[in-house]
């Protein structure tokens, strides 16, 4: 058994204070359903308690390992629920948005959440929202040059958000 | 290139990765990247971090919502369940691993202490395995049930981490699976195992664990037994 596997339920529960909350928040997103979510972090954390003898900190970190468990979750829930007959009127169902793609979103939301008021706030207007500068600049009472280096500041502080959640392109 | 002479430059990057600098101000901060190797680091990493924004959904930058807090309570309950009915069904999981060295394919059989139970639960027997790596121990009580029988595998001084697969052999010689477990140093060292073989039509109890077949015969003469480890060998 490796060193650090998670082998008792103290650590189980250490490992759900870490990282239930991450977990739970893109269950949510994924399957656009709280009770489907609840349900889904539920089961990854059995099946960690199940394979906690497997788990080898040298291999990944825990947070990694529990979004590859989340991850066989929400695809077995997915087939479940497209099993079940539930022609609407539209036909069949849409289907769960691709896992990847749900998590790779998830997780910039997340490092936007995580970084400064100051930062997302011009990140949004100037980049999603396409506002100028200038007009920006005099909504929030600033020199252009200061939204500016907002931009960059928050594009730095996004990275490394990034890079601290594991993200590895 | 002095570095505070960049601090202008960099903090055009973030505007620059984002494509929202004018074509002016873009071409003479290219013109300065060209030769100032830091900041075109600095840009490319940015421009990799930029590439990642369309992906994100601004409607969701919000509070992400947080699973209710009875949610872990309720998963160490079934946790806690799920530890105290294993322990109760002693189905704990083993495994056997017999360390690189002494591990030819070799095939162990033997002998069998079929001795007599005094518990009410039935004519339980007791199998000793033999003829095992010195300081290994492996051992099982079988019980009939509706159902088969009931395995129960006690094992010693080995070392963790190998599957071992249980079977029982039927009167044809044929292979009724009662699962595989695995041993955990420091658990309780036995595992409770079922196969659908009434045990009175047993003819064998084989582990194997690792590349090594250990076979404890069942109430056969000696020679049964060693026809039985011949073809043992052969599998």
């Amino acid at each position: 058994m490796p060193p650090g596997a998670l082998t008792d339920e103290r650590d189980i529960r250490e490992a759900y204070a870490a990282h239930a909350s991450e977990l739970y928040g893109f269950a949510v997103r994924s399957l656009g359903d709280s009770g489907l979510a609840e349900e889904a972090v539920q089961e990854t954390f059995l099946r960690a308690w199940r394979a906690g003898e497997r788990f080898d900190p040298q291999i990944g970190s825990l947070r990694t390992w529990l979004f590859a468990i989340l991850r066989n979750v929400v695809i077995d829930l997915g087939r479940a629920r497209a099993a079940r007959p539930t022609v609407s009127d539209e036909g069949i169902e849409a289907s769960v948005e691709p896992f990847d793609e749900a998590l790779l979103s998830w997780q910039i939301e997340e490092a936007m959440r995580r970084i400064g008021d100051q930062h997302r706030r011009v990140l949004v207007e100037t980049y999603y929202r396409g506002r100028p500068y200038a007009e920006v600049a005099e909504e929030l009472g600033v020199p252009e040059g200061t939204v500016k280096s907002r931009v960059y500041y928050g594009l730095r502080a996004l990275r490394v958000v990034l890079e601290e959640m594991g993200y590895e392109d | 290139m002095k570095t505070d002479g960049c601090r202008h430059w960099k903090e055009e990057l973030g505007a620059y990765a984002l494509g929202h600098l004018s074509n002016e101000e873009r071409a003479s901060l290219e013109a300065h990247l060209e030769g100032c190797p830091a900041c075109r680091a600095e840009a490319n990493s940015l421009l990799a971090v930029s590439r990642l924004l369309p992906h994100a959904d601004p409607e969701r930058f919000g509070p992400a919502p947080q699973p209710p807090a009875e949610l872990g309570k309720r998963i160490a309950a079934t946790i806690g369940g799920e530890r105290r009915a294993k322990r109760r069904r002693r189905r704990l999981h083993f495994g056997l691993g017999f360390g690189g060295a002494a591990a030819a394919t070799a095939m162990a059989v033997l002998a069998i202490f079929v001795l007599s139970s005094g518990s009410e639960g039935g004519p339980e027997r007791h199998v000793a395995f033999r003829s095992l790596p010195s300081g290994v121990k492996i051992a099982a009580t079988l019980e009939p049930q509706a159902y088969g029988t009931e395995i129960h595998m006690y094992v010693k001084g080995i070392s963790s981490g190998t599957l071992c697969r249980v079977y029982m052999r039927g009167p044809a010689g044929d292979a009724v699976s009662a699962g595989s477990f695995r041993y955990r140093w420091g658990a309780d060292d036995s595992a409770v195992l079922s196969a659908a073989l009434d045990l009175s039509r047993a003819k064998a109890l084989v582990v194997h664990a690792g590349n090594r077949t250990f076979v404890a015969p069942l109430g056969n003469a000696e020679a049964a037994l060693r026809k039985q480890s011949q073809q043992e060998e052969s599998t």
